[in-house]
């Protein structure tokens, strides 16, 4: 099975990006429509399956990067330390990563301690980031994650994230959680 | 000081009093969406006298709790007493439990979380580094052919020199007057043509050096439609000199 020609110049272009490249900007430099790209990323994405490497995307934001299953090999060449998040900062982490954007003070309600501590600890290692304020009162700081945050857990994408158990025993999906909270 | 099973103090935070009360439904295998929270109070601020010993600050959340439980507790020991209470202190019993049950989810997907990191299966992107250094454009195939040949050719040369005996002697001011000539006479001249076909280095620069003082006396104009090819050197055409208006 070949590739198509459009998949190609796709995955042509973002295997020398360094950095993540938007739907548009590859649209632009391919010469073809966002929804032809999207056919071709899809395209691509299927390909990688069963290969050392995978599409993973935060947004509409695309990047090439390694497969989870090779972590040891190019762990091993990139000489790279395993990271350790305490489980505390894991437990803000998730919060934030199910909810995102959040404000450390939804964060903190449903943790239901301060939380300040573990939110720079999560910005120092570059897991979450700031996304804008929230039009309130007193406009709070918003927090998502990066992409830093999707390679370290070894998501193709925030649809990855693993799904909890609801009390009940059901699967619960991050949308589901969102608005059952809400 | 309790066991383990307390709440502990780590670098980056602490357990808090939604996953002590958690901790207490597991330990006693209670179903979270039936256990009566109040029948919990004793059992956790039992754990809480344990705590003396951490700063007030962080007791406090625990204690605020601690109360909660408590009402909760004298509630259902006394119903009657339910109606009296609607001075309203803050959250029911099953506003309690939608917390406990929503932070039961927080930190089982914290595990599900930590499980993936602990099995170090990440991805990796390619790595910064500087980008592909392209050559400058105009290069082909036959330009490094060309270039090699000239090599080539100067290589010969320079055994041929090396016989004849030097000392001969050039000087910039007869080079640029001869070049102004040129230039004045033909209106142009190639570079190539002016250093010709086998110059001696002496030759060269005092012809290079020539040509800077005339482009600097603004006599020629220099001229290089692309990379690589000849170095045209042209009669600058002086514009008239401005009349100053009165």
């Amino acid at each position: 099975m070949s590739r198509t020609p459009l998949a190609n110049s796709v995955e042509a272009v973002l295997f020398v990006a360094e950095k993540p490249v938007s739907r548009g900007e590859i649209a632009k430099v391919v010469g073809a429509t966002p929804r032809q790209v999207d056919a071709a990323l899809l395209e691509l994405a299927q390909g990688y399956t069963g290969t050392g490497l995978r599409l993973a995307h935060d947004g509409d934001d695309w990047q090439l990067v390694t497969s989870p299953e090779q972590a040891g090999a190019v762990s091993a060449y990139l000489g790279a330390d395993r990271l350790r998040v305490s489980p505390a900062s894991l437990e803000t982490l998730a919060v934030i990563a199910y909810r995102q954007p959040v404000t450390r003070a939804e964060v903190e309600a449903i943790r239901g301690v301060n939380c300040d501590q573990t939110i720079y600890t999560l910005m120092q290692r570059r897991l979450i980031e700031e996304r804008g304020r929230r039009e309130a009162p007193g406009r709070p700081i918003l927090y998502g994650t990066t992409w830093e945050f999707l390679e370290c857990f070894g998501l193709s994408s925030l649809d990855e994230l693993p799904r909890a158990l609801t009390p009940e025993g059901g699967v619960l999906g991050p949308a589901e959680a969102s608005a059952k909270t809400e | 000081m309790l066991n383990s099973q307390g709440p502990n103090v780590s670098i980056d935070g602490f357990d808090g009093p939604l996953e002590l009360l958690l901790e207490l439904v597991e330990e006693k295998k209670l179903d979270i969406l039936t256990v009566r929270l109040g029948d919990l109070a004793d059992a956790y601020l039992a754990r809480v006298r344990a705590l003396a010993t951490l700063p007030a600050d962080e007791v406090a959340s625990f204690l605020a709790l601690a109360s909660r439980l408590v009402l909760l507790k004298a509630r259902s020991l006394l119903p009657s007493l339910t109606p009296i209470a609607d001075e309203d202190e803050g959250e029911s019993e099953e506003e309690l439990r939608a917390r406990l049950m929503e932070y039961a989810i927080v930190r089982e997907r914290a595990g599900a979380l930590g499980d993936r990191l602990r099995s170090g299966e990440r991805a990796f992107h390619r790595e910064g580094g500087s980008p592909v250094n392209l050559p400058p454009r105009g290069g082909d195939m036959s330009a490094l052919t060309a270039a090699w040949g000239r090599v080539l050719a100067l290589a010969a040369r320079q055994r041929e020199e090396d016989m004849v005996a030097p000392g001969e002697r050039y000087s910039v001011e007869d080079r640029t007057a001869e070049i102004e000539q040129i230039v004045s006479e033909r209106g142009e001249v190639a570079f190539s043509e002016l250093l010709g076909a086998a110059p001696t280095l002496g030759w060269a620069v005092v012809t290079f050096i020539a040509l800077l003082d005339l482009y600097r006396r603004i006599v020629i104009d220099l001229e290089q439609n692309a990379l690589f090819t000849d170095i045209l050197i042209k009669r600058k055409e002086r514009p008239p000199v401005p009349q100053t208006p009165a």
